[in-house]
């Protein structure tokens, strides 16, 4: 009972969320980029958390910045995700030398620092918002493509795979119909996890000035209040609602993923329900 | 037979490492734009000799494959090459680093840990419970918001409004005259170190809590049950023990993230540590320090899970010795 509203708030947070994203130039007041007033306005009738210093809309680039924390996460999600079904479905259905060859790449690719080479990555390319996600997704498919290998190698020893494949079924056929359906929850609960690391990750990034400059996020909000003295001068209107915003949309994407992860696991849920 | 699976493990641990900073190496090289166009964006141009001077001094203007040789040739000499910013040898610098990353990793990581596995085993045991669920959401809650926004929320309320703590840095200007004084380190030390164990208790937490209720459901912990042994007798020598076996994968896991997930906690508080020298490194592209830095990831991380494959051969007698963990 209880996860099952915790699921409904989540999701109701999620659809605003993306309505405001969707609709953003229909809320803003002001054009987030243009400068329209002297810096550092303190919130007011005209502008609801003042302004920066370059004298932007606080508020207006607030609403926009829902966008990129958004896409981020879920096409980061969707490459490291996909990605990662692919190859360990395919690892773990061949099984044999496709397996541990497959399985032995990954380990060496888990050894590789992937934070850091993240970074590097988007200083050195200086890609775009888009970039920037599919990068995240190509770094961080490798733990997830180990889970899912586990689960179908343990599917493809059932039976009714046996007798599909006696039928004279073809593998992708297989693997398309009977394998990815039956792995499929899982795939959801941790693209649910996914987007909602990326969209940290991603917010992260723009924190320490590496985003994308041409869009508004949140990340580089935090940054631009924390290094141009917002926190010094306790302007707490120009560095909280940012942040505020991150964790409240983070929680309410971790609702979504934990009540999710109970629903699909009996052995959970049958303890904590 | 043990030596024989040692040896295996040490082989692959090996060509791991070699093939994971063989592809570091590509990559960092292969990345446009470098140390001196960063420094002085138009010397090339103006004067091409400082530049080719600069390439010739650090062996740049080689074929790339020479470079390579030499690179590994020197790694495993013990000569990790020279920071373009620093101009002292790489592996001096992130020796120094190390030590100040591991004064506050150490005990976050210690710390985590023990909170993390106590509060998910004895939540795991009584789960289902008022106290557990509230517990589950607050972990929830801590998880969901990134470290580097609990760092600076810490900073603004017990650094800025109590000024209980400094706002960053690792001594106090008074160092200079009177010298480094270890309650002084240890006062900048302790907000970063707070922000660390926070962020990773709810992931320990939460993989001990579901590792012991799958163990609170196994037929062994009935069958002790109905010996009539006492309650904490069952949790202590039965369900613990077996709760605790996915646990060293993890903890092994979390010991190589923390190195990279303290980029971001450091960076904030300006801590002198791996995680500020890699992001300085970066921003300056300085080549050879970043070659090391992933170096001693990699290895830390190779490490890692080379102690946790032979501890399994000790603690789970039911791996088979030579498949893969």
């Amino acid at each position: 009972m209880l996860r099952k509203k915790t699921f409904a708030i989540g999701i109701c947070i999620l659809v605003a969320f993306s309505i405001i994203a969707i609709f953003s130039p229909l809320l803003t007041p002001y054009d987030p980029y243009k400068i329209i007033e002297t810096p550092l306005e303190k919130p007011n009738k005209n502008h609801v958390l003042g302004t920066n210093a370059l004298g932007q809309d606080i508020f207006s680039r607030l609403i926009y910045g829902t966008r990129a924390t958004l896409l981020i996460g879920f096409i980061g999600a969707l490459v490291s995700i996909s990605i990662g079904t692919f190859v360990g479905t395919v690892s773990g259905y061949y099984g044999g030398k496709i397996d541990e060859f497959i399985t032995r790449a990954i380990d060496i690719i888990m050894t590789i620092p992937m934070f850091p080479l993240l970074l590097v990555l988007s200083i050195f390319l200086t890609p775009n918002m888009l970039g920037i996600s599919v990068l995240m997704g190509i770094l961080g498919w490798a733990g997830f493509s180990r889970i899912i290998r586990s689960q179908v190698l343990s599917l493809s020893e059932y039976n009714f795979i046996y007798s599909v494949r006696a039928m004279g079924a073809r593998d992708p056929y297989i693997m398309a119909k009977h394998i990815l359906p039956n792995i499929l929850p899982l795939v959801v609960v941790k693209f649910v996890f996914a987007a909602q690391n990326y969209m940290l990750m991603g917010v992260g990034l723009g924190f320490l000035g590496l985003g994308d400059p041409s869009m508004i996020d949140w990340g580089q909000m935090i940054n631009c209040a924390y290094t141009n003295g917002g926190f010094a001068l306790g302007m707490w209107w120009w560095l909280l609602p940012p942040g505020l915003s991150i964790a409240f949309l983070s929680i309410a994407v971790s609702l979504v993923g934990y009540s999710f992860e109970d629903e699909i696991n009996p052995r959970l849920r049958r303890m904590v329900s | 037979m043990y030596a024989e699976y040692i040896i295996k493990r040490f082989f692959y641990s090996f060509l791991a490492f070699f093939i994971s900073i063989s592809i570091t190496f590509s990559i960092l090289h292969l990345m446009p734009g470098d140390y001196i166009h960063y420094l002085a964006p138009y010397l090339a141009e103006v004067n091409p000799e400082a530049s080719e001077l600069f390439r010739h001094q650090f062996g740049l203007d080689k074929p790339i494959i020479e470079q390579y040789f030499i690179y590994i040739y020197n790694v495993f000499h013990g000569n990790w090459g020279y920071s373009f910013q620093y101009r002292v040898p790489v592996l001096k610098i992130i020796s120094e680093k190390l030590y100040w990353t591991l004064i506050i990793l150490l005990p976050s990581t210690f710390l985590s840990i023990v909170i993390g596995i106590f509060m998910g085993a004895h939540f795991g045991w009584r789960s289902g419970t008022k106290k557990d669920l509230s517990v589950l959401n607050v972990m929830i809650f801590i998880r969901a918001i990134p470290s580097y926004w609990w760092a600076i929320m810490l900073i603004l309320v017990f650094g800025f409004y109590f000024n209980l703590f400094p706002l960053g840095g690792f001594i106090s200007i008074s160092a200079l005259e009177l010298g480094i004084n270890y309650l002084d380190v240890l006062h900048h030390a302790i907000l970063p170190i707070f922000t660390l164990t926070l962020c990773s208790i709810p992931g320990i937490y939460y993989l001990m809590r579901n590792s012991m209720l799958l163990t609170v459901g196994e037929d062994y912990i009935i069958t002790a049950r109905a010996k009539g042994l006492e309650e904490r007798n069952v949790l202590r020598k039965h369900a613990l023990k077996n709760a605790m076996l996915p646990m060293i994968t993890m903890i092994t896991l979390e010991c190589a993230h923390m190195i990279t997930g303290s980029i971001f906690i450091e960076t904030i508080f300006s801590w002198p540590g791996l995680g500020l020298l890699t992001f300085n490194a970066i921003l300056a592209r300085d080549l050879f320090l970043l070659q090391g830095i992933f170096l001693i990831c990699t290895l830390i991380i190779i490490i890692a899970n080379f102690i946790a494959d032979l501890s399994y051969l000790y603690i789970d007698p039911r791996i088979k010795v030579g498949e893969s963990a």
